[in-house]
């Protein structure tokens, strides 16, 4: 049981290259890495988690002195809060990104941008 | 000291600060983005400082606690360097883009500045998922700054810039999640001890970890985005990209590859190796500027993975050789991008406009050599070291993807370089100078020089006197500006004094040293008056020219092979820069540069497997050598050989030689070529004496022959004056390599004579005919004739030159037959000498052609008013003549000391003199005795004629015995074009241009396997990010493999 | 160096009997030319009165001091060479000079006349002296080769490359002759020599009919007369080299006269026979069987 998030998160990992790799649309390609960071996330917090502990929230349910052994890996729900924040900077770049590409060839194919080559 | 931590905080803060100043005060703004960075460089500095005066590292931890729980940050003497250098190339980049930033405001200086802070932090932590986090944080930075100039093209590199980086940034956390999941630390040394590749999982993350940082560095062939940024981007971004991140990513993988094990090292080595050769390979097609900076830029940092990834052979060399290596990339990479913005040309052969501000043309030469490794450079010393040590641990593989890669690069930017110092710029613009542009470039230029000075004093075995005389370089070119007159009297002084100071010891001492430093000083100084010729300050010559004689000099003082290689490439570089200056040369220039570089890796492999042998780098030492004989005297004749042009490895010379000025012609002939004799010597004198030198040297010797043979027919079918003498040369060069090859001491004599001869006629011969051609404008011989009239002063020249090159007694030339006789009966070589013989007479077609065709038969009605050679030339000239006259009048003065000196290598085994009178194995000759037999007889006939013809009436020009009607027309009349038709008829077949369509072969397959290669990047983005994909799967089933 | 006023007389005496055979001689042959041509020929004495009218001729022009001196080199090449052979084996004085240099001087002194008459010629500014000197000089590295391949396997043979030890060592019966004892290295010599002397079919550089007499076209009167001269010892002298070299040398003047004749009329007989070459075929001829025996020489001496 513990393992399906973990699979749910390579599954969608593999979504998001395959979305990454085929698609041709730039905003879909976008998307496709969105897809391809929320995996990473699902991979990451599936990684921390130690089956029957509960979530690193120290509250009334959590005691503080035995809290150690009471809650999951606290270390990569950390990273994922810092790893959603550095996606969205990139999706918001690649967005800005893709605002110009289109503002200068009036299209959002990417195989219409091979000014650069060789 | 202050905490490193304050980078950060500088940094950080300084950019949320910055959104606090008025929008409206850009400059303001960019002007404490500036001050921030100049802290941030302080800090690092100064730790450095610290650190190199004996300082201990500091580790900060932030948030109170230890790893495991918090990042923590080193701050040891390779951090201190790096920072350091991101801090100092972003300062000077941010003046550099002053104006850039400027207009496009605060958020883009915050960037800026984010960007620069992220590279501190990406050298300093020893968090990994902290390194993620910063990796991001200047991935995006990047993106901002690929948009400071906002071109539909840098648009489109950003994009794809953002793609690739996106995945390898993914891969890399999922990596880090995974080793953290299997070690549960953060931290790199955590991890690496944690050995978690011991694991099946844990492999896999290393894997990951380990793929992205190469990834990082753009590794052949999944580096398309890479080279689009370098291309798109502002010249002073991409200049940052390849200075500063370069720098930053290069040292995240030096740090983080402990994690991973062994096979590691392995597989990083040979992906470095394989982008080095790789994006050389296809740079060799490029010809738009800042793309071939990026192919170039890709390489270095290739060969940079390969030397991380070559660290177990390394041992304790590899720090040195890493830092001298990044640091020539760092300064000239910079440079030549930052170059590339001041004069924005994108096409290379634009880059001609540099001569229109020559100190630009001169920090472009200097990035240029650095990259290569020429001394004084930083590179030059990794290079050696790094040959050095991989050859000591048996890796011959890496040496040759290595050497070949430089070669690869050498190409390009030569070309390049050529293409600049050549080409016209005349309808180019003029050059926007912008201070604010000018001074980081100027300022990096001077510091390779320094920071290579630097580096020379750290090298044991370079005597400081190496460069020394240096130093006269720069002084010379300081005074670029004076008149011919006073450049030349003070460079003649510069080598007279040179030449006072060491000829004298050398003959008490060294007679071999003496007779070479002779040719090539006092040989420097006649040719170096005939300059007095010149009008106008032609500028750039006196530097390059003393740059020549310096290596030249320091060639023969050399102990150590390293000396001898620093010598070496000095002279390489000088001569380059003299054969390059004649009209036509940029081509010949290009191709004698690239057989030099050839060559000089030739050394450099047989140093270096000398080296593994015993382990000493002194000269004498290679005597020591007992194993690998065969491989190291084969390399280091080959490298020696480029310079002796011989058969196969000649065909630079005919150009190079026959383009170049009149005075350099001499220079790069009687003189330059024997540097090559003088290595071949050496190198015998050390390695002759086993066997398998002796087999070589049977190789050689007929390898000479041919080469002779060849030499002297083609030269019987040019048309070029100079080009006759050029291949002259080549078949003069192969007796002296076929006499050296003998190893006997009749050979060496024969050698000796023949090096001492060629430098005195070949030197009159160039001279001369340098100084007929600066008269009449032309090269062609049947368009000169009949010149004896006008010119009796080079008559005479030529004629005396002639006698003595074809060996006709009584003249000097006459010594080199007769003991080249003996010793081939003596090794019984009989047909390779019947080879070498029947050149020898072939002689006699070009030099009848030569004397004829310039100075007899019909003159030209366009020339019959021209002066006599100058002054200055002729003073050398018959200078040189004197010297063949006392040569030939007393040989025995020039032999017996030849023998004494030879007797030490091979003893004296007949050849015994009785005053005047030499005897041989097999016969006898009387030098002095014949001179005044032959001019007694040739006066009593002279006095003979002069009494029966006393009668004599000189006629006019075309009064000839001509049937019918006289000739009007000198055109019709002079016997000149083709002269040997029938000749050429029978044995032409001999000279077809096999060997140079060989070459022009092998060029046309490197430029299409460029050309066919480099499609690979497409241009599309999701391409690349295919190429990303499929190299983490390629390396991931190296792994499971 | 002492100066050996008894040396120099007797030199000058033998270039003297050397030069009046040479004359002698070369009337015989166009004689016998002519003869094998069904014409009568010309009178024995025929070339002393062609020197004589050369020297005696009133008018004289010179196109400058190179052309001037190109007969001086010609003629030096060729009394220089008299004087490094040695002449008569057993007598001291007829050894002439050839004390002061071996088998080498002599080969490359045969250059010192050529190159200096070339350059004189050159002067001249006539075309066909041009042509005939391109031919000459094309021709003359290839005869070189053979001769070169001959001399080496002599050299071999007897261990020397002094001519006086390669004839002393030929004394005592014809058998010991190198014609016996190297006849290959003979054969080689022999078709040398045929390219050598210039007779049909290797005269291409005088030419007859084609570029009339080639190098010397402009000289005439003092200057043709000292080329004549020159002809006539040159001729004996390079007969002279090939009798020291396979036929054993001469011991008396008689032997001189007959060997040297002998070798002589070789080329004649010859050169009656055979139409003459163009260039590239003599060329191509003497890089063919000459170059056989001549590598053959060497390979049975090896």
């Amino acid at each position: 049981m513990e393992y399906v998030a973990l699979t749910v998160g390579f599954i969608v990992i593999m979504a998001g290259l395959w979305a990454i790799m085929t698609r041709k649309n730039i905003i879909r390609i976008i998307i496709g890495f969105s897809i391809f960071d929320t995996g990473l996330h699902i991979v990451m917090v599936a990684l921390a988690y130690v089956k029957g502990r509960t979530a690193p929230i120290l509250d009334n349910t959590v005691a503080l002195d035995d809290a150690v052994n009471l809650i999951v890996d606290p270390v990569p729900q950390a990273l994922v809060l810092t790893a959603i924040v550095i996606g969205l900077g990139v999706t918001a770049l690649m967005l800005i990104f893709a605002m110009k590409l289109h503002r200068e060839k009036k299209t959002l194919d990417i195989r219409s941008f091979k000014d650069l080559k060789w | 000291m202050i905490s490193p931590i304050h980078i950060i905080t500088i940094g950080l803060g300084g950019a949320f600060a910055l959104g606090f100043v008025s929008k409206k005060a850009k400059a303001l703004t960019t002007s404490l983005m500036l001050v921030a960075i100049a802290l941030m460089g302080t800090i690092s500095g100064s730790w450095l400082f610290e650190l190199l005066s004996g300082g201990t590292e500091t580790m900060v931890y932030t948030a109170g606690f230890k790893p495991p729980y918090s990042i923590n940050l080193l701050m040891g003497l390779n951090e201190a360097l790096l920072t350091t250098m991101i801090n100092f190339v972003g300062l000077l980049g941010g003046i550099y883009l002053f104006g850039n930033l400027k207009k496009a405001g605060s958020h883009a200086v915050m960037v800026f500045l984010v960007f620069i802070m992220g590279l501190n932090v990406i050298v300093m932590t020893r968090d990994a998922f902290n390194l993620f986090v910063f990796m991001e944080v200047v991935s995006i930075a990047t993106a901002g700054l690929i948009l400071l100039t906002e071109t539909g093209k840098s648009v489109q590199a950003g994009f794809k810039y953002m793609m690739a980086t996106g995945i390898v940034a993914g891969i890399f956390l999922l990596g880090v999640i995974f080793a953290y999941y299997f070690s549960g630390s953060l931290n790199i040394d955590d991890l690496a001890a944690a050995n978690i590749t011991a694991i099946k999982g844990g492999a896999v993350a290393v894997m990951m970890i380990l793929v992205a940082l190469v990834l990082e560095l753009k590794p052949f062939p999944a580096n398309g985005w890479a080279l689009d940024v370098y291309e798109a981007s502002d010249p002073g971004v991409a200049a940052l990209i390849s200075a500063a991140s370069a720098t930053a990513f290069y040292y995240v993988l030096f740090k983080v590859i402990s994690i991973g094990n062994a096979d590691w090292y392995n597989i990083i080595a040979i992906a470095g190796m394989i982008t080095f050769v790789g994006s050389n390979l296809f740079g060799v097609k490029q010809d738009k500027a800042r793309r071939l900076l990026g192919y170039s830029s890709v390489g270095q940092l290739g060969l940079l993975m390969a030397i991380l990834g070559l660290k177990p052979y390394l041992g304790d060399k590899l720090e040195f050789i890493a830092i001298t290596i990044l640091v020539s990339h760092y300064l000239a990479k910079a440079g030549l991008f930052w170059l590339a913005g001041i004069i924005e040309q994108e096409n290379i052969k634009d880059w001609a406009i540099l001569r229109r501000k020559p100190i630009f043309l001169v920090l472009f030469g200097t990035f240029v050599f650095a990259l290569i490794g020429f001394p004084p450079f930083p590179s030059f010393y990794g290079k050696w070291e790094l040959i050095l040590a991989l050859s000591s641990a048996g890796q011959y593989y890496a040496i040759a993807f290595i050497l070949i890669g430089s070669f690869l690069e050498g190409i390009y930017l030569f070309r390049w370089l050529g293409y600049a110092i050549k080409l016209d710029y005349t309808k180019l613009p003029e050059i926007k100078i912008e201070w604010n542009k000018v001074i980081p470039v100027a300022i990096f230029g001077v510091l390779i020089y320094v920071i290579g000075a630097y580096t020379g004093t750290q090298m044991s075995g370079l005597d400081s006197l190496c460069y020394g005389p240096l130093l006269m370089i720069p002084f010379l070119y300081a005074i670029d500006s004076l008149k011919v007159p006073i450049k030349n009297t003070i460079a003649i002084l510069g080598v007279a004094t040179f030449a006072a100071r060491v000829l004298p010891g050398l003959y008490e001492t060294d007679m071999l040293r003496f007779i070479f430093t002779f040719i090539f000083l006092v040989g420097g100084i006649l040719t170096l008056i005939a300059g007095y010729a010149y009008k106008g300050k032609r500028e750039g010559f006196y530097p390059v020219a003393l740059l020549m004689f310096v290596g030249l000099a320091l060639i023969i003082r050399a102990s150590n092979t390293l000396e001898f290689f620093y010598g070496w490439e000095i002279m390489t570089a000088g001569s380059y820069f003299l054969i390059i200056r004649g009209k036509k040369s940029m081509p010949h220039g290009l191709s004698y540069m690239l057989f030099s570089i050839a060559g000089a890796y030739a050394l450099l492999a047989g140093f270096g497997l000398s080296f593994a042998e015993t382990p000493s780098i002194e000269i004498s030492s290679l005597s020591a050598i007992t194993s690998n004989i065969t491989i190291i005297f084969s390399l280091l004749a080959i490298g020696f050989m480029t310079k002796t042009a011989s058969l196969g490895l000649h065909i630079w010379l005919p150009g190079a030689h026959a383009e170049a000025e009149s005075d350099v012609s001499p220079m790069v002939s009687a003189i330059l070529l024997k540097a090559g004799v003088f290595g071949l010597m050496i190198l015998m004198i050390a390695m002759g004496h086993s066997p398998e030198a002796t087999n070589i040297g049977y190789v050689l010797g007929w390898l000479g022959a041919i080469t002779a043979l060849v030499g002297n027919l083609a030269a019987a079918f040019q048309e070029d004056a100079k080009r006759l003498l050029a291949y002259s040369s080549i078949s003069q060069l192969g007796y002296i390599l076929f006499a050296l090859a003998m190893m006997s001491h009749l050979g060496w004599m024969t050698a000796m004579v023949y090096s001492i001869n060629h430098f005195l006629y070949k030197a009159i011969l160039f001279l001369t005919i340098g100084a007929v051609v600066m008269r009449v404008g032309t090269h062609y011989m049947y368009k000169m004739g009949g010149l004896i009239k006008n010119m009796p002063m080079a008559f005479v020249a030529v004629m005396i030159g002639i006698i003595a090159l074809s060996g006709v007694p009584p003249l000097s030339g006459f010594a080199g037959k007769w003991l080249f006789y003996n010793a081939v009966l003596d090794v019984q070589w009989y047909f390779q000498g019947a080879i070498v013989f029947f050149s020898g007479i072939i002689a006699f077609l070009y030099l009848f052609k030569l004397i004829y065709s310039v100075f007899l038969g019909q003159l030209k009605d366009n020339l019959r008013h021209v002066k006599d050679i100058s002054i200055w030339f002729a003073i050398p000239i018959y200078t040189l003549i004197l010297g063949i006259m006392i040569f030939s009048a007393k040989p025995e003065w020039v032999l017996q000391p030849l023998g004494d000196m030879v007797s030490q290598w091979y003893p004296n085994s007949a050849l015994s003199w009785d005053g005047g009178l030499a005897t041989g194995p097999y016969g006898y000759w009387n030098g002095t005795g014949v001179m005044i037999t032959v001019g007694i007889m040739f006066m009593a006939l002279l006095g003979w004629l002069l009494l029966v013809s006393r009668k004599a009436v000189k006629v006019k020009q075309f009064n000839i015995v001509y049937s019918a009607e006289a000739p009007q027309r000198p055109e019709t009349t002079h016997v000149s074009y083709n002269m040997f038709a029938g000749y050429n008829k029978a044995l032409g077949w001999l000279v077809a241009p096999k060997i140079t369509e060989f070459w022009d072969t092998m060029t046309d397959w490197v430029h299409s396997v460029a050309h066919y290669g480099r499609q690979l990047y497409s241009g599309n983005g999701q391409v690349y990010v295919t190429y990303v994909v499929a190299y983490i799967l390629a390396i991931y089933f190296t792994m499971i493999f | 160096m002492d100066f050996d006023l008894k040396r120099l007389g007797f030199t000058l005496l033998g270039l003297l009997i050397v030069l009046n055979w040479g004359m002698l001689m070369s009337a015989i042959m166009r004689k016998v030319g002519a003869r094998v041509a069904r014409r009568y020929g010309i009178p024995w004495y025929q070339p002393w009165i062609d020197l004589v009218k050369n020297y005696a001729l009133r008018s004289q022009i010179t196109h400058g001091i190179m052309f001037y001196l190109g007969p001086v080199f010609r003629i030096s090449g060729g009394v220089g060479l008299f004087l490094f052979m040695p002449m008569i084996i057993g007598s001291e004085l007829w050894m002439n000079y050839s004390f002061q240099g071996d088998l080498v001087l002599l080969m490359y002194f045969q250059f010192f006349g050529m190159l200096g008459m070339a350059l004189g010629a050159g002067e001249g500014g006539h075309p066909n002296s041009a042509i005939g000197i391109s031919r000459g000089l094309s021709q003359f590295t290839v005869i070189e080769v053979p001769m070169t391949l001959a001399i080496i396997s002599l050299a071999i043979q007897y261990d020397t490359l002094s001519l006086v030890d390669i004839v002393k060592a030929q004394q005592g019966g014809f058998q010991n002759w190198t014609v016996w004892t190297n006849p290959v290295a003979t054969i080689a010599g022999m078709l040398a020599l045929l390219g050598a002397l210039s007779h049909s079919p290797f005269n291409l550089v005088k030419a007859p009919n084609e570029i009339p007499i080639g190098p010397p076209t402009e000289y005439h009167g003092a200057f043709l007369g000292v080329l004549r001269t020159n002809a006539a010892i040159l001729h004996v002298v390079e007969a002279a080299l090939f009798m020291n070299l396979f036929f054993g040398g001469a011991t008396n003047w008689f032997e001189f006269i007959l060997k040297t004749f002998l070798i002589y009329f070789w080329s004649v007989f010859v050169g009656v026979v055979f139409p003459r070459f163009r260039i590239e075929q003599s060329v191509a001829w003497f890089l063919k069987i000459p170059l056989v025996f001549g590598i053959l020489a060497i390979i049975l001496y090896m």
